[in-house]
């Protein structure tokens, strides 16, 4: 058969193939041409998810009558104006949505340029362009796709459920509206009742950040709202900012991690691999924070062209992205210091009551508390036997009096601080050399408060300004001296062991070429090795502390997550390990009885300790119940 | 076929019976997926008992005086048999009786125990004909090769070929002329122990074969009840050791040990000779600061002194200067203190003798007095 040019509409049919692959993929490329056009206000309308019919509707700058006929060829765009691929400041660039949706669907493009008086409206059906007419519409563009991938059956058979179809593309909208607050996104779907409804944020709100987190909140949730962290550095012409989750705050999946490179959402391995190295320390493999980060950079130092749905991107220098994402996400958590999740807090105040309003129900009026009518908890339903006013003080009092008598009979049945009765001298002593404060240390200074007692040998009451503390003994310490061995390693180097007889890994000559360019970074932390001929590594020395470890198998590790994350993670999570058994080991066990001084001491390391609100696999170490908790426990509020 | 069970009864003193059966119940796994292999089968005839236990890697087989009124096979749960003997009083008689239809009966005075038993039949056998050389040495020779390379053993089973000691015959250059030696190497990739002996006769063409760990361990624990010489042979995939009434068969690990004379380094021109107690003492003091898991100590030689130090940042740090003979440049090497600590355990001698090169070479310690033994240790860098 002779070779011949394929005629233009199943050119296009091949290119919707690849830029069209579901109904949430069409609406990604119009509501992309849509902020391109800078449009302050988007409205997406879906019915049978899209299948049926999609319309996208901004208030941009629209497209006069012969735009509109151009805007339907091929690679005719509005947005590459210097014809300069490595320059793209726009979502879109290469011309081809909307023919490849026109060569599959029915499409009604009708617009109104803002300042002209007349709008004009085109039909293109499966590839046939009709004759622009005029028509009434105000300014900006309204695109109406309907029977999308009727021309290719086909495709139209492996379409998913409606319902499914729908979340996919409500989804789309979402992570594009989270790159851009100063813009109303609505989706409006006939199957489902609560259509997506963000309004623009940027008007009343000045400050970017706050902006920002305002519109995650909306997307990822309030819970996140209340426990993200800020970010921002900056190295060179990088710039990063956006939110990120404390470690407490974790999930079973990496499905909540976002990465928006010049306001584009991408879905980048290495962003996966930078954040399990940036949470390695607090977090268990298998859990995942939740983080949302927006990275600016000059366009020619990324490449957006790599991908059909430019989902993925590469960077002209990835090591210096991972390096900066590792950077600021630890320092971010180390601001943090011991700051655990509120999420805590509202499941400890969950499981008192006797039945569980969740934060975000309309009749809590807003504030995410709202217990059920009648307030408090009814006696013998709050599981935990602290319900009822006389139990309390009891138990706190048996079980302290059993190590300090004076203190427990005297401070502790009194619930109010200041006007506790003298607190014993041992207490007052305590309190002054842990802290260098007066006796009530619970101020501004300690936000941990002063120690009370000790229930049932393992966790730690204390009393704060506001409120209360219940810390766990064991996690709590084990962190404070995991944190110190780390330290230790740091500023000691990692020893290493020579091995005498030179242990030869057989890899694949790719891998073993990733691992070889990385050879410095891996000797730092103990481990030599060098190139052995052809696909293969000899290791000359590991890290003493992995004595007796499996070599091949960690070598082999390395260099799958190379490939994977471009990030070695194996090695130190192996020392971490290491470091975090020697760390349980030497730190005091639930059990344990500890006197107040003791447990000053504690809570004064945990505040200035990093990291301290949760131990090595991201549980908390203490929990905090403001004082409006606990009068809400008892229905005062 | 139905399962033919063999009836037995026969009488044996109680002391021999705990003694045999204490050798072969080590071999026995407290677990396994194979009933009968936490067995111990017992076989009587010709006024002998034969107990044999195994874990298919390794067969003890041990025989004792018994009274034998019926000969037969039988076997026993091989931990619960030998409990029950040990706590028969001293100097009784113990009968063993089989009907042969799957109970043991066990009397002893007025205690009568009756132990599920398993087919006799199903016993797995490793000892089957052994056609390979075989030699006879002194038990006293064995028990220093193992003990003084049994340390370096490695416990990382992707390197399965260095769990065991790698025994074979070799010509030792040591004084000028050449001398057959046979040779027990063993390493864990980290440190080397090497022994060798005046070859046995009989051992010229033995073939190089490499003891697993638990063979080793058994047959140490026979040895110091063994008489003079033990006879040792060999076939392609078992060695054998038989002395007195005692067989140990074990299976030989396959693999190649790693050319291991490559690793000894030659040239070391740095000698320092030390008191083996006081180097000893002073490397055990000095490494209690030493960071609890990597055990590092530093060695820092100048002529006629041997500075010993350790640091940690939690605990301190500490210094232990020695006398030492000494005379090349000053050298600065760090070790792991417990790859000292087990090679100076070995050295039984006044003098020990380190030849070194540099702190990323291996070192090599030997004894001053006694040339049978040498030790290779690769230093730590911090």
């Amino acid at each position: 058969m002779p070779i011949r040019r394929l005629p233009e509409n199943l050119v296009n049919r091949i290119a919707a193939g690849e830029v069209v692959e579901r109904p949430a993929a069409a609406v990604k490329e119009l509501v992309e041409n849509a902020l391109d056009a800078g449009a302050r206000r988007i409205d997406v309308t879906l019915r049978d998810g899209g299948r049926a019919l999609i319309a996208v509707v901004d208030d941009g700058c629209g497209m006069t009558a012969d735009e509109l006929l151009l805007a339907i060829e091929r690679h005719a765009t509005s947005k590459l104006p210097d014809d300069d691929l490595t320059d793209i400041r726009t979502l879109g660039f290469r011309g081809e949505a909307l023919p490849s949706i026109g060569s599959v669907a029915r499409v009604a493009l009708t617009s109104r340029v803002r300042g002209t008086d007349s709008a004009w409206t085109l039909l293109i059906e499966g590839g046939m362009v009709g004759r622009p007419q005029p028509a009434a519409h105000p300014p900006g563009t309204r695109i109406e796709v309907r029977d999308l991938f009727f021309a290719t059956p086909a495709r139209l058979k492996f379409l998913k459920q409606p319902r499914t179809e729908a979340d996919h593309a409500v989804d789309v909208v979402q992570r594009l509206a989270m790159a851009h607050p100063e813009v109303a996104f609505s989706v409006t779907d006939d199957l489902s009742r609560n259509p997506l409804r963000l309004s623009a944020t940027v008007a009343d709100l000045k400050d970017r950040d706050a902006a920002r987190l305002s519109r995650l909140a909306l997307v990822m949730g309030r819970d996140f709202a209340a426990n993200a962290v800020p970010i921002a550095a900056e190295r060179g012409e990088l710039r990063l900012t956006g939110f990120t989750g404390l470690p407490t705050l974790n999930k079973p999946t990496a499905q909540h991690q976002y990465l928006f490179v010049n306001g584009r959402p991408v879905r980048d391995r290495l962003l996966l691999g930078a954040v399990r190295g940036a949470y390695a320390d607090v977090l268990a493999r298998d859990r995942h924070p939740m983080l949302a980060l927006f990275l600016d950079l000059p366009a020619g130092d990324v490449d957006v062209n790599v991908h059909p749905a430019k989902a993925e991107v590469r960077f002209r220098d990835s090591a210096q992205v991972r390096g900066l994402i590792v950077g600021a996400i630890r320092h971010a958590l180390a601001a943090a210091g011991h700051r655990a999740a509120t999420t805590v807090a509202a499941a400890t105040l969950d499981a008192f009551r006797p039945e569980i309003a969740p934060a975000w129900t309309p009749r809590a009026g807003g504030s995410y508390a709202g217990g059920p009518p009648g307030g408090g908890p009814r006696p013998g339903s709050g599981g935990v036997g602290i319900a009822t006013g006389g139990v309390v003080p009891r138990v706190l009092a048996e079980s302290a009096s059993s190590f300090q008598a004076p203190l427990a009979l005297g401070g502790l049945p009194s619930a109010r601080f200041e006007a506790a009765p003298d607190p014993g001298p041992a207490f007052r002593a305590a309190a002054a050399a842990a802290s260098g404060a007066p006796p009530g240390g619970a101020g501004p200074d300690h936000p941990l408060g002063a120690a009370r007692a000790q229930i049932h040998a393992t966790y730690i009451v204390a009393q704060t300004a506001d409120g209360m503390v219940i810390v766990d003994q064991h996690a709590a310490h084990e962190r404070l001296v995991y944190e110190r061995v780390k330290q230790a390693l740091v500023e000691g180097g990692v020893a290493r062991q020579g091995l005498l007889i030179p242990e030869v890994v057989e890899l694949d000559e790719a891998a073993a070429a990733r691992l070889l360019v990385r050879a410095d970074e891996l000797a730092e932390l103990g481990l030599v090795l060098e190139g052995f001929g052809a696909g293969c590594v000899v290791v000359r020395e590991v890290p003493a502390l992995l004595d007796g470890g499996d070599v091949q198998g960690l070598v082999r590790d390395l260099a799958d997550e190379l490939a994977e994350f471009d990030e070695g993670l194996s090695l130190r999570e192996r020392l971490d390990a290491v470091c975090s058994t020697m760390a349980c080991h030497g730190s005091v066990r639930a059990g344990r009885v500890l006197t107040i001084d003791e447990m000053n001491a504690l809570l004064r390391q945990m505040e200035v300790t990093p990291l301290s609100g949760q131990c090595n696999h991201g549980r908390p170490t203490y929990v905090e119940l403001k004082r409006a908790d606990i009068e809400r426990l008892f229905g005062r509020r | 076929m139905a399962v033919q069970r063999i009836s037995m009864k026969l009488t044996i003193e109680r002391a021999a019976l705990l003694r045999s059966l204490g050798h072969v119940q080590s071999v026995v796994e407290r677990r396994t997926t194979i009933p009968i292999l936490s067995n111990v089968l017992l076989r009587g005839a010709g006024g002998e008992l034969a107990l044999s236990a195994t874990d298919l890697d390794l067969e003890i087989v041990e025989t004792a005086p018994a009274d034998v009124s019926r000969a037969g096979a039988v076997t026993a749960p091989a931990h619960t048999l030998y409990d029950i003997v040990r706590k028969l009083p001293d100097g009784c008689q113990v009968e063993i009786d089989s009907d042969g239809a799957g109970t043991l009966i066990l009397r002893s005075g007025r205690s009568q125990f009756r132990l599920g038993s398993l087919a006799a039949d199903d016993f797995p056998q490793l000892s089957d004909g052994n056609d390979g050389p075989s030699f006879r040495m002194m038990a006293a020779d064995l028990r220093q090769m193992i003990d003084r390379t049994r340390f370096a053993i490695s416990t990382e089973e992707t390197r399965y070929y260095l769990n065991g000691i790698y025994l074979h015959a070799a010509k030792s250059k040591a004084s000028g002329d050449e001398l057959p030696v046979l040779r027990a190497v063993a390493t864990d990739g980290h440190r080397l122990a090497r022994v060798e002996l005046p070859l046995p006769e009989g051992a010229a063409n033995i073939p190089g074969v490499i003891v697993p760990r638990k063979a080793v361990a058994e047959i140490r624990k026979l040895i110091d009840e063994a008489a003079d010489t033990i006879e040792i042979s060999l076939s392609e995939t078992k060695i054998r050791f038989a002395f007195d009434t005692v067989v140990l068969t074990s299976k030989l690990i396959d693999g190649s040990f790693p050319d291991y004379e490559r690793v000894i380094p030659s040239g070391n021109d740095k000698v320092m000779e030390v008191g083996a107690r006081l180097f000893a003492n002073a490397v055990d003091r000095v490494a209690t600061i030493s960071t609890e898991k990597s055990r590092s100590i530093k060695l820092s030689l100048s002529p006629g002194s041997l500075v010993l130090s350790a640091t940690s940042p939690e605990a301190g740090s500490a210094t232990e200067e020695l006398e030492v003979d000494y005379s090349a440049g000053n050298i600065e090497i760090g070790f792991n203190s417990r790859y000292l600590l087990d090679i100076m355990q070995q050295i039984s001698g006044e003098l020990a003798r380190f030849t070194m090169a540099d702190a990323a070479s291996p070192t090599v310690v030997r004894e001053v007095s006694d040339a049978t033994a040498l030790y290779v240790l690769m230093p730590m860098r911090v």
